[in-house]
């Protein structure tokens, strides 16, 4: 009986590792699609912070100055994942490149955010997804004619956290400004 | 027949890799996994090997009193390939390096630059209350590879900024050999 127990106990384990492992895989998105432009960009950032190191460094980070910071950023997050081409000439990535993207981003737990603007030229898209209530991850595409680039925090993360990531942790600078709320002033 | 043909290209294709997995060291194995791949031979570098990393301000003085020291006292381990030819073949390379390298130690950021004529790659690993960095920097003549331990408050600076902590990495280490 007590063998029978714990070989149960086992499965179940065994069951939710897979299903929160599962859960992990389906906030982080699938880049290596994108691979094939390295051969074609002039230049190449890929920068894969996974949940090993986020452990290892929250763990080991002290609570004062520079550490405190870092450590206060990568809070709770899970792995920063980019990749960001850049391109001599125009046309060297095609829709099917996005799409292969976005398409990942049409599930139902992602939701497009619209309460920013950016500093920079092109077309910037930011998606949160969400896990009930809670926010478990983000992406972001960002595309011009010269530049392609996806950055995807695994965790809970919001605009303004990503905008006070932006060039850190190897998250581009993406020109990320959130939009105020605006105040009624009819009085 | 055919069938013997495609195992031993198949043979042909894996056992270069497989030779040049690490097994321990991996700061000789990438060094050799750069000699295989590209062709190259590297430098050895005796005074660092014996003398190890001053403690002190030897390449803050250098740098005119400004400069961070990043590495800690004596954690440098630096291999120099120079004036040798690199072709840019990246994507193999990249490839085979990190094969060899995720298993112990775990990819920061790697840039390719200049469609392949630059490229840098930057691995971590836990060691005890502290870090091993392995920058990896590979240019279309010369390339340098250096593994140095970090302290969690140096860590933080390389998690801020991993693309200019990397390089400081690589310039503190062959500054130090330049003296």
């Amino acid at each position: 009986m007590k063998t029978l127990n714990m070989t149960l106990l086992a499965a179940v384990l065994l069951l939710t590792a897979v299903l929160v492992s599962g859960q992990t895989q389906d906030q982080r998105l699938q880049l290596s699609s994108l691979d094939h432009l390295a051969a074609k960009a002039i230049e190449t950032v890929d920068v894969n912070i996974d949940g090993r190191l986020m452990r290892m460094a929250s763990k080991l980070l002290s609570d004062e100055g520079d550490e405190k910071e870092v450590k206060s950023l990568i809070a709770g997050i899970k792995g920063i994942y980019v990749k960001r081409f850049e391109f001599e000439s125009d046309g060297q990535y095609t829709s099917a490149d996005i799409e292969g993207i976005r398409s990942q981003l049409r599930g139902p737990s992602w939701t497009r955010l619209m309460n920013f603007t950016s500093k920079k030229d092109g077309n910037l898209e930011v998606y949160l997804l969400m896990n009930g209530e809670q926010v478990g991850g983000l992406a972001v595409l960002s595309a011009d004619d010269r530049e392609l680039t996806v950055v995807n925090i695994v965790g809970p993360v919001d605009i303004e956290k990503l905008a006070k990531l932006e060039g850190q942790l190897g998250v581009p600078d993406l020109g990320i400004e959130v939009k105020k709320e605006k105040k009624n002033d009819d009085k | 027949m055919k069938t013997i043909r495609l195992a031993a290209l198949v043979l042909a294709l894996v056992v270069p890799v497989a030779a040049i997995h690490p097994k321990g060291d991996d700061f000789n194995s990438v060094v050799k996994l750069i000699e295989q791949f590209y062709g190259v031979k590297h430098e050895g570098i005796p005074f660092l090997a014996k003398a190890g990393m001053k403690v002190g301000t030897t390449a803050a003085r250098i740098k005119g009193g400004t400069a961070r020291r990043i590495a800690e006292a004596g954690s440098i381990k630096l291999a120099v390939f120079e004036n040798q030819e690199f072709n840019r073949e990246f994507s193999q390379f990249r490839t085979s390096l990190n094969t060899a390298l995720t298993a112990t130690w775990t990819p920061l950021i790697q840039t390719i630059s200049d469609g392949g004529e630059t490229q840098t790659y930057i691995f971590l690993r836990e060691a005890s209350a502290k870090f091993n960095v392995l920058v990896i920097t590979i240019d279309q003549r010369d390339a340098t590879v250096v593994q140095v331990t970090l302290s969690p408050k140096n860590l933080a600076l390389l998690l801020k900024d991993p693309e200019g902590t990397g390089k400081s990495i690589t310039e503190e280490a062959t500054i130090i050999d330049q003296e």
